[in-house]
């Protein structure tokens, strides 16, 4: 079911907290709202679900008005599965019991074997709640909400409480249980990787205004301004001055993504990824540089690399072949790819 | 530019909970907050009784009435003893607390119940039983004994709970950090424990200013005792009321000092990883000394008040044992009782309520209000009630059920809201939120989610009211209804008269009324997660 909101304020005493959010999540997909503590996501889930009113502003599910417009639809009667921050399984009653808690008691049983199948805990249902582990336990807050066949499933930072190796997993899995039944979903994290490795959609939310809304690779690579950009992962910021399509820097002359409004001549901030730099031998590149320090992970490096030139600050490098390399060591920079630039300050 | 892998420069975000706490300030429970402080103003209704007959009275003669050899006298004896049973109930209590909670003792299990139980009898029951047995327990000596014997639970079961719950890593690593065991010990455990061990001393200071029947047992002067002569041999209301003041002053003091001790007392945790369980300490030999303890505790402070009451029941001989009297009376008890703590847990809710989903400065208000109640003891309360109903009631109520109830009410308060409180922690609104989202109604919400979780925990306080009601004697005495007995009135008029055998029987009575409910108590606060705990 596709959701539309519209123009959403709502306060708390003197301090707004939403200032007009507009957003649109079409049927079936999987769009995460991303923002820093404070910025309004929570609130904003809340006011979907019903357990808060907005001031103004529309909420429409599935092309229904559920909020706005002298229209009020109660929590119990929008069709809506919800997922909290500590899964928040009902204590006093076992797995079985926290399943079936929204199904008619005829349909009871058949559905939640199912459904305790479906996670790959069949036979964990007398079990209760503080018995489980924490993944565990935010598999069943997931198949609770979706038990009573919902229209739509919000998700407010289920993975912040699992373990960090535990996390990775719980997402894959919540994910294709989603996609198995085709479920419209909003997720609210303050957590870009899980942000764009889950989404569909990304909605960045900041001061409870929407600063940017796209696909995962559209917000990492073509950020609003240069608080997302360092927001949703590590930024070298560049200063270039624009020359036709491409931007003069000491990383050599770049092709640049879009270049709207900006005059040719004027001095511009440019984003340039730690991916996009290369490492070669020394002397090949059109920069040479010494490694700072390298912090070496496996799958990849990440390596701190000043260049030769005059006052230039040091880059953030992310290679995946070089492996370990000795600070001091010398070495050539390529860029690859093109940057996305706004004016300077 | 930033350096670190892979982490943006999100905020750190803050911690769930506070969150959700916050989140609710925007709806103003405006009904709540009128039900609250109706509740908070009745209930400190005797403060008012103490400043308009202050005030009344002129600062002069209050004056006059406090500043006599006397009142100097009862201050001593007050202090000295507070002093003395607080340290010893202090040590007493934290070192069963510890052996119980931190070492491999042997039979830690029915120790744990053991060393509770004294709880379920009445402090004027534990001094009858010594003071009957032998003269050498009287004055000083006696009271020292008597109350240390009969109050130290009230230490025991907050640093035990408080070790329970402890981080032992900290030892761990004040031991690797080069400390002995011995250092480690004060520094640390006993670190953990002192918020606990503080709060414990204050309960035990708020109950020896508040005791009456065993310290009048014992021939032991103290305020609470001479306030009671005043007032009810004298009828000397002004003298009373003067006293009185003195007596609730020196109760809030108390309570500012232990609050003001408390905020130092904070305790962080890094992570929020889980807990391993609590490593034991070995014992060896010392496991010997460490049951003769024990034993020895519980022979002094649970064998000889029960050992005694038996003894005088069964060698008694002159008047044949009435099981009508003792039956009424226990009905009325009962019916008393079990009334206070259904209008207390009821009156406890609407604070409980406001005091864990809302924030604010009104909530703070209210709350901090009601905890003043506690340096109120029940004879103050008393006279108050008398007080208002013969000055401003024309009699109404007065030694009434009615009167009796409220008096009750007002003085067991602070034990129902800790136990609200508690219940009310255990349905956060989140849990109410998801119900309302898997499609029930709020009557079903109400059914299936809130009651359920709420239950047990509003069934606690209303067994600790009726716990604390059935063994109340002060109050009592001077409220209950013209020609009724309760077990306690009953008990304390044969005691009076020396009639030891037939007074035996009704503190058996109590005892065994009041034990069933402290079970009770014990096994729900032990099944409180520790989740919880942590949060409030």
């Amino acid at each position: 079911m596709n959701v539309k909101i519209s123009a959403l304020h709502k306060g708390f005493g003197p301090h707004p907290v939403l200032r007009g959010v507009s957003l649109e999540v079409p049927q079936g997909t999987f769009t995460a709202v991303l923002g820093p503590s404070g910025s309004g996501k929570t609130t904003l889930l809340r006011a979907v679900a019903g357990f808060g009113r907005p001031e103004e502003g529309t909420i429409e599910i599935g092309g229904r008005v559920v909020d706005g417009d002298g229209v009020f639809v109660p929590p119990s009667r929008r069709g809506i599965g919800y997922v909290p921050q500590e899964g928040s399984l009902f204590p006093h009653l076992d797995i079985a019991a926290n399943i079936g808690f929204g199904l008619p008691r005829g349909q009871r049983k058949a559905r939640v074997a199912e459904l305790l199948e479906l996670i790959g805990m069949a036979d964990l249902g007398h079990r209760y709640p503080h018995q489980l582990s924490g993944g565990q336990q935010q598999r069943v807050a997931l198949v609770r909400a979706l038990a009573p066949g919902p229209s739509l499933v919000l998700l407010d930072e289920p993975f912040s409480s699992l373990d960090a190796g535990l996390r990775a997993s719980v997402r894959a899995d919540v994910r294709e249980i989603l996609r198995d039944f085709d479920m419209t979903a909003i997720l609210v994290t303050h957590d870009q990787d899980e942000a764009l490795s889950m989404a569909d959609q990304v909605v960045v939310l900041r001061d409870g205004v929407v600063v940017q809304q796209g696909a995962p690779q559209e917000l990492y690579d073509n950020p609003a301004d240069q608080r997302l950009a360092r927001f949703v992962g590590d930024a070298n910021l560049v200063i270039g001055v624009l020359a036709g399509e491409k931007v003069r820097s000491v990383l050599g002359t770049l092709p640049t993504r879009a270049v709207d409004g900006l005059d040719d001549g004027s001095r511009v901030t440019a984003l340039v990824r730690p991916e996009q730099i290369k490492i070669l031998p020394e002397g090949d590149g059109d920069l040479a540089g010494s490694v700072v320090s390298c912090e070496y992970f496996g799958h990849d490096t990440l390596l701190s690399i000043t260049p030769d030139s005059d006052g230039a600050d040091p880059l953030i490098v992310r290679t995946g072949f070089e492996g370990s390399l000795p600070v001091g060591t010398r070495v050539s920079l390529a860029v690859s790819g093109a940057v996305t630039v706004w004016p300077a300050a | 530019m930033t350096a670190a892998l892979g982490q943006a420069p999100a905020a750190p975000s803050d911690s769930p909970t506070a969150r959700r706490a916050r989140r609710r300030v925007g709806d103003r429970p405006l009904l709540l907050i009128a039900l609250s402080a109706l509740v908070a103003a009745a209930v400190l209704l005797p403060l008012v009784f103490l400043l308009v007959q202050a005030q009344s009275s002129g600062v002069d003669t209050i004056a006059k009435l406090m500043w006599r050899r006397l009142t100097a006298q009862l201050l001593w004896n007050t202090v000295q003893l507070s002093v003395v049973v607080t340290a010893l109930c202090a040590v007493i209590g934290t070192g069963a607390a510890w052996l119980i909670e931190r070492t491999d003792l042997p039979g830690r299990r029915i120790w744990a119940v053991l060393v509770v139980v004294p709880m379920a009898i009445p402090d004027f029951v534990v001094s009858f039983g010594w003071a009957s047995l032998s003269t050498w327990v009287h004055g000083f000596r006696g009271a020292v004994l008597v109350m240390t014997l009969a109050v130290y639970p009230l230490v025991y079961l907050p640093v035990a709970a408080s070790l329970r719950n402890a981080d032992p890593a900290q030892e761990e690593v004040s031991r690797s950090l080069g400390a002995g065991r011995l250092r480690t010990f004060w520094r640390i455990t006993i670190g953990q424990a002192r918020v606990a061990i503080l709060g414990g001393c204050l309960l035990v200071v708020l109950a020896l200013l508040a005791e009456y029947g065993a310290f009048e047992i014992l021939g032991y002067q103290t305020f609470t005792t001479e306030i009671f002569t005043e007032f009810s041999v004298s009828f000397n209301v002004p003298a009373a009321s003067a006293l009185s003041l003195v007596l609730v002053a020196l109760g809030m003091l108390v309570l500012a000092a232990e609050s003001a001790g408390r905020v130092r007392g904070r305790i962080s945790r890094v992570d929020r990883g889980a807990q391993r369980a609590t490593g034991r300490h070995r014992l060896g030999w010392w496991a010997i000394p460490a049951l003769l303890a024990m034993a020895a505790l519980a022979a002094l402070a649970l064998g000889m008040p029960i050992g005694s009451a038996i003894y005088w029941w069964v060698s008694s001989t002159n008047a044949p044992f009435t099981g009508v009297s003792i039956l009424d009376a226990a009905l009325h008890t009962a019916a008393y009782s079990a009334s206070a703590a259904a209008v207390t847990t009821l009156a406890a809710l609407p604070v409980g309520v406001l005091a864990v989903r809302h924030d604010g400065r009104v909530r703070r208000l209210i709350e901090r209000s009601t905890y003043l109640v506690m340096a109120m003891p029940g004879l103050v309360i008393a006279l108050a009630l008398s007080y208002f109903s013969e000055n401003y009631g024309g009699g109404l109520w007065y030694q009434t059920a009615p009167m009796l109830v409220v008096a009750y009410s007002v003085l067991f308060f602070p034990l129902a809201l800790v136990g609200v409180r508690a219940s009310v922690a255990q349905a956060p609104v989140g849990l109410e939120d998801i119900a309302r989202s898997l499609g029930q109604s709020r009557i079903k919400v109400l059914l299936r989610v809130t009651i359920p979780l709420v239950g047990p925990g509003l069934a606690a306080a209303f067994c600790l009211v009726f716990l604390s009601a059935v063994t109340e004697l002060t109050a009592t005495l001077i409220l209950v209804p013209t020609g009724v007995q309760t077990l306690a009135t009953q008990f304390w008029n044969y005691q009076q008269n020396l009639a030891y055998g037939q007074a035996a029987p009704f503190a058996l009575a109590m005892i065994v009324i009041a034990a069933v409910p402290s079970y009770l108590l014990g096994r729900f606060f032990d099944r409180l997660p520790a989740r919880k705990a942590q949060q409030s």
